[in-house]
């Protein structure tokens, strides 16, 4: 499999007051497709990934507000998948291009949180829960923090460990000029801030974000460039109480090993990733499940700066979602962007030393969805 | 909050889970509440696994930071879920005590 990242485009993440959903949409699109120098009117199809612009503003049907807003009448699709929905609108990009139905079409991860209250957004998100979850007073952060206990009871997972994660992250971003937090923390700070669901604090969360992120993926496979070359997603039970176990997520572990066979490469062949730091917990998950270190290994892995730029393999070089930002449905396409100029070498002071090979990991839910994306140069 | 009609169609279902024995697997205390709960933070929720095998997720009610020690029985009982505004029907869901 060969697609290429023919163009990008990312807006600022953070708390965007002056912008629109459709400003932010608009202004990654152009983005993009101005970087591939494609004519906008060879685009074959729309994908925009977007999962609370319904619940919180009452506009569906972005497919086609997105289109006709860039002055295309092509094929245009809105996918959800709660906070894959970019990831997965990725996938399905790739799939339309595969089947030969494409051949350059603009994927949009687009969303706009900050014009809601933080008690709506909170509502809105676990729509991505069980219906028992939400009976049960869960947020996502208290879900989070029950994958958190279970870790720490079973091989020792420290607060320290955890915080470890948003310190890394903080640095990352602090080189990042579009990340919504571009300042370091201290593992103090983390540990002291608001706890917000035992042993979850508010310093080990992502925050609410505005942004948008877009690529023009093509199959173009006649150039030099950033290819995707594995892209796979899987399933699990929608509600964590009915998983075998609460220390890994299922369907990271199947669409990475999919993805990987696909671009026919092995996890020690990775250089760079961006994984799904919704929380902390979920970065030490994502470690141990995509096969960077052995299971219950995560905390101490995080702590040994392996990670870290300037490590053998950093991961979230952006910042992650904790620092960079996590506005939903934007996230998994600006994975593939971070990766992208990764690859490219042109991430500025963030670079990764010889990146030639790169992977996203993006979740929905409580691993409910994931979306594994191997990208090579 | 749910439906008046999507409440009755739940209350015919709590039987089926009421009087349940089963041991707290993982448990948090939720801080930051969502919508309807907000009365009642913080408040424990765990996840329950019951004698015949089946895991639920459960908020906790007459229950203390002691009482999550390995090994502490709780069963379901029904109780009150969230809070409803005054024209609005009040729904009753599974919740788990200590034994």
């Amino acid at each position: 499999m060969k697609i290429k990242v023919a163009g990008v485009g990312l807006t600022k993440f953070g708390e965007l007051w002056d912008k629109s959903l459709l400003d932010l949409a608009i202004e990654a699109s152009i983005g993009a497709i101005k970087d591939s120098r494609i004519d906008k009117k060879a685009i074959d199809a729309i994908f925009v990934g977007n999962m609370l612009i319904g619940k919180i503003a009452g506009q569906d049907h972005l497919g086609p507000v997105v289109a006709s807003s860039l002055g295309l009448s092509c094929a245009s699709f809105r996918i959800e998948g709660a906070c894959a929905s970019g990831g997965l609108a990725v996938h399905l990009a790739i799939q339309g291009i595969l089947a030969g139905t494409y051949k350059n079409v603009l994927v949009v991860g687009v969303e706009k949180m900050t014009d809601a209250p933080t008690g709506q957004i909170t509502w809105a998100l676990m729509g991505a829960s069980s219906s028992k979850e939400r009976k049960a007073g869960l947020t996502f952060p208290a879900l989070y923090a029950l994958i958190t206990q279970a870790h720490m009871q079973k091989y020792g997972t420290t607060r320290k460990q955890l915080a470890a994660v948003s310190v890394k992250n903080h640095y990352h971003a602090s080189l990042n000029k579009s990340a919504q937090y571009p300042f370091e923390i201290t593992i103090e700070k983390v540990l002291n801030s608001n706890l917000i669901s035992y042993p979850i604090t508010l310093f080990d969360s992502s925050p609410i974000t505005d942004g948008a992120a877009a690529v023009v993926l093509s199959s173009d496979t006649n150039s030099k460039g950033v290819y995707i070359t594995g892209s796979a997603t899987f399933s699990d039970t929608i509600d964590l109480a009915e998983r075998d176990s609460l220390t890994e997520f299922k369907a990271t572990k199947l669409a990475c090993s999919e993805a990987l066979s696909q671009a026919g490469v092995e996890i020690q062949d990775i250089r760079v990733a961006e994984v799904h730091d919704c929380f902390t917990i979920a970065e030490i998950l994502a470690m141990e499940d995509l096969g960077f270190c052995p299971a219950g290994a995560g905390g101490k892995f995080v702590e040994s700066r392996t990670t870290r730029l300037g490590g053998k393999c950093p991961v979230n070089t952006s910042g992650g979602l904790k620092a960079c930002g996590h506005p939903v449905g934007a996230t998994g396409v600006k994975q593939i962007i971070e990766i992208t100029q990764q690859l490219k070498d042109s991430a500025g002071a963030r670079q990764v030393k010889n990146a030639n090979c790169g992977l996203t990991q993006n979740v929905g839910g409580t691993g409910a969805t994931v979306v594994v994306h191997v990208l090579q140069n | 909050m749910s439906s008046p009609v999507t409440v009755w169609r739940n209350h015919k279902n709590l039987h089926l889970y009421l009087g349940k024995e089963g041991k707290v697997i993982t448990w948090t205390k939720v801080f930051v509440a969502p919508s309807g709960f907000e009365h009642e933070a913080p408040y424990f929720v765990a996840i329950i696994k019951f004698n015949d095998g089946k895991k639920m997720p459960l908020q906790l009610v007459d229950c203390e930071e002691k009482n999550l020690k390995p090994n502490q029985k709780f069963i379901t009982v029904v109780r009150k879920l969230g809070k409803v505004k005054l024209d609005e029907v009040i729904e009753y869901g599974i919740k788990a005590k200590p034994l």
